[in-house]
């Protein structure tokens, strides 16, 4: 048996070296393509374009501005002339926002009862962008306030901050964006890699009218499915071992937790995946359907991996689904070792979840692929 | 070029995407289908946080402050725990995303106005939730202090308002509610339209896997003629999208649609001809359908997916990464698709990155023209 599971093998091994396009993009494309995306996008925000209309030209609204630029956040474009000039290059989209300073700013600040005001204006159109810069802007009006009301009352500055919560942040203490975005985008990449592989295993054969010929050789269908998946496995686990490797020396993102642990539970993740590429595999008839259902269930995963959204603020329904999703637990587990240092003690209950699903999904997709190649 | 060919050309890659109903099923929904997915699931406001609470004061204050942080939609009490230990062990977890924690001398502090002992642990791994649950956490602090203190803030002259001397007056323009939703399912328009770009990849390599390309090479038809026979097909499947599209988005989300509609459906043409001609270029040069894919994954999807502006904004990428993002055609219609949903502003702006969509497109076709070789070497 393991003869001719070799020789199967083997021939996935000539297939893929026959066209080496493949085998160098699903060995390293991932990988590259996890260094250029995360080296883009994890990063705080900053040099967002903001305009600033200064309509009381004092010291205190120059302050102001000296403030915002200060908070890193901003490249400060040319100071506005008028509200015309902001309307339209927030309408161009030429800057995420702009802050008015009103005539009487600096009289209200030094007044005992004034109450200054600041105007905002976000580009609504880029929401993300615009949190951000009105995050800024509050904090700028926020510290601004806090030391006029200190001046107004004659207060010392240290007992006064004894009222606000301290704040203490756990795993990753510098706010460092790679360690949030990076291993989301490994599992996507990751994910894609295995599902497309595995899906286009058999409906390529039957597309290429080759697997007829393969099911009258003398193999049996456990065979053939564990022929397949041989190369899948090793593939992907090289894929997996790179973009780790990207992760950590490149991005900086700690192993906190046992390797060993996430490699055994990043095999579990790899078999799990491989049954749905394979289900897909044997459900397609064509390579072109294979590829635009890999593409819906694999999108589909990446909701729940909380790259844009965590997954507790999302609909009811969304978050029950979230449960049958391999790469939702799969991605707590990978975020757990690496940033927080879990073990088998923390993590059991979404190692538990995961196993639970790769035994459904792995027995599932057996006996129906099982029964589709008899 | 022979409008006769190219009729031919198209009506043959029509007859293989209808003959195959799944494969035509799949091709017309999966844009519009991932789209609202995603809009649903990925875009949704934080709220129901759920945190922790070691309570070490035990006392009416404290609990009544508690009580106040998690009664509203934005924090949910997961747990109250005794120890350090279980805390972080429901953080390492990630059942809760922060925890409260309470000193001794909680309400002794605050109501003898020494000070508020409290403290707020967030998980780093996922700060967008954390600074979301610091935010209202000092917020609910400040009102409940204001709330308790009334009597004694008054004696010593501070007022409710004085605590915060400046207004901030914001307006969110185009999208009130700053709501990501708003303007992540214009943006997005640019990713789903991607996917026929990368069925055209595949087909293209489809007919050279199969050898059927020399079957048509045979024939009169011209490369250009035959490349773009292959393309009008999906383009024609991009735009049934682009017309579905905001009217589904206008029904389910209430996503405004402020511009032309007419200049929308232009500019999505365009742009499907540029991302379709990417589509070209890989196919060319892709002997077999998994390389073919797998290169599109790598030079179309993944791209337009994490480099176009969607979700992390160009302004805020290194130097070197934003000259890249102009190469890519999703960029320049994500402005577009933005701009014209929702300041509905029209080509006296846009005009530039209408210029830059027609480039690519020329330069791509140009390039999957001249490359493609009528015979097979």
């Amino acid at each position: 048996m393991f003869k001719r599971i070799w020789s199967l093998v083997i021939k996935e091994f000539i297939h893929l070296i026959k066209d080496w396009w493949m085998p160098a993009f699903m060995l390293f494309g991932g990988a590259s393509e996890l260094l250029l995306v995360g080296w883009a996008t994890s990063r705080p925000m900053t040099n967002l374009p903001l305009m600033v209309l200064d309509r009381d030209q004092s010291q205190a609204s120059r302050a102001v501005v000296v403030a915002l630029e200060n908070t890193g956040t901003f490249d400060l474009q040319s100071q506005a002339p008028d509200m015309a000039t902001i309307h339209n290059a927030l309408e161009r989209g030429d800057i995420t926002a702009a802050v008015i300073i009103p005539p009487n700013f600096d009289n209200q600040l030094a007044s005992p009862t004034g109450h200054p005001s600041l105007a905002v204006l976000l580009n609504g159109a880029e929401s993300t962008p615009a949190t951000a810069a009105l995050q800024a802007v509050e904090g700028v009006a926020r510290e601004t306030g806090e030391r006029v009301t200190l001046r107004r009352l004659n207060l010392n500055p240290d007992e006064f901050a004894r009222f606000n919560p301290s704040l203490r942040v756990w795993f990753n203490e510098a706010l460092n964006e790679a360690y949030y975005t990076t291993p989301a985008e490994l599992g996507l990449m990751l994910e894609f890699t295995i599902l497309l592989f595995a899906a286009l295993s058999f409906s390529r054969e039957r597309e290429l009218g080759t697997l007829e010929q393969l099911l009258v050789m003398p193999f049996s269908s456990l065979e053939i499915i564990i022929g397949k998946s041989i190369p899948v496995i090793l593939v992907g686990f090289f894929d997996f071992l790179l973009m780790l490797g990207a992760v950590h020396f490149f991005f900086g993102v700690p192993v906190r937790g046992s390797l060993p642990l996430l490699l055994v539970i990043a095999f579990g993740y790899l078999l799990v995946e491989l049954g749905k590429g394979l289900v897909i595999s044997i459900i397609s008839r064509t390579q072109h359907q294979a590829f635009l259902l890999v593409m819906m269930v694999g999108m589909i995963d990446f909701m729940f991996t909380g790259y844009a959204a965590p997954v507790e603020s999302m609909p009811r329904i969304a978050q029950i689904v979230a449960n049958a999703i391999p790469a939702n637990h799969w991605l707590n587990i990978l975020r757990g070792i690496l940033l927080k240092g879990a073990g088998l003690d923390v993590l059991w209950p979404q190692i538990l979840a995961l196993a639970a699903l790769g035994v459904l999904i792995g027995a599932f997709s057996l006996r129906y692929v099982r029964r589709a190649l008899d | 070029m022979s409008f006769r060919h190219l009729r031919a050309i198209v009506r043959k890659e029509i007859n293989h995407i209808i003959r195959d109903r799944t494969t035509l099923i799949l091709v017309m929904v999966t844009p519009t289908a991932l789209l609202f997915l995603m809009a649903y699931a990925l875009t949704v406001d934080i709220n129901h946080v759920p945190i922790a609470v070691l309570d070490y004061d035990q006392t009416p204050t404290s609990r009544a402050f508690v009580e106040q942080v998690t009664q509203g939609n934005d924090l949910d009490l997961y747990a109250q725990v005794d120890s350090l230990d279980e805390v972080n062990r429901l953080l390492v977890r990630g059942e809760v995303k922060a925890a409260l924690i309470i000193g001794t001398a909680f309400e002794r502090d605050l109501l003898t106005l020494r000070g508020m002992n409290l403290q707020v642990v967030i998980d780093g791994t996922e700060p967008k939730t954390g600074g979301f649950a610091v935010e209202r956490i000092g917020g609910q602090a400040e009102a409940f202090i204001g709330e308790l203190l009334a009597d004694q803030l008054q004696s010593l002259g501070i007022t409710q308002s004085s605590l915060q001397p400046i207004n901030l007056s914001v307006r969110a323009m185009y999208n009130p509610g700053l709501k990501s939703r708003v303007d992540m399912v214009p943006g997005l328009i640019s990713m789903v339209l991607g996917f026929p770009a990368l069925s055209v990849a595949l087909t293209l390599a489809h007919e050279r896997e199969h050898g059927t390309l020399e079957q048509v090479l045979v024939t009169p038809v011209g490369r250009v003629e035959f490349l773009l026979g292959k393309m009008i097909p999906y383009v024609v499947v991009g735009l049934v999208n682009v017309i579905v599209i905001p009217a589904i988005a206008r029904a389910t989300f209430n996503i405004p649609f402020n511009g032309s509609f007419a200049l929308f459906f232009l500019l999505s043409a365009i742009f499907l001809l540029a991302i379709l001609g990417m589509g070209m270029v890989v196919g060319v040069f892709m002997r077999t359908q998994p390389a073919a894919l797998a290169l599109s994954f790598l030079v179309i999807f993944f791209p337009g997916f994490f480099l176009t502006g969607i979700f992390f904004p160009i302004v805020a990428m290194p130097e070197e990464m934003r000259l890249e993002a102009l190469g890519l055609p999703g960029t320049h219609y994500a402005v577009i698709t933005r701009g014209i949903f929702l300041p509905g502003i029209g080509l006296d702006v846009l005009w530039p990155y209408a210029v830059m969509l027609v480039g690519l497109g020329v330069a791509f076709t140009a390039v999957a023209v001249f490359f493609f070789r009528k015979k097979l070497g």
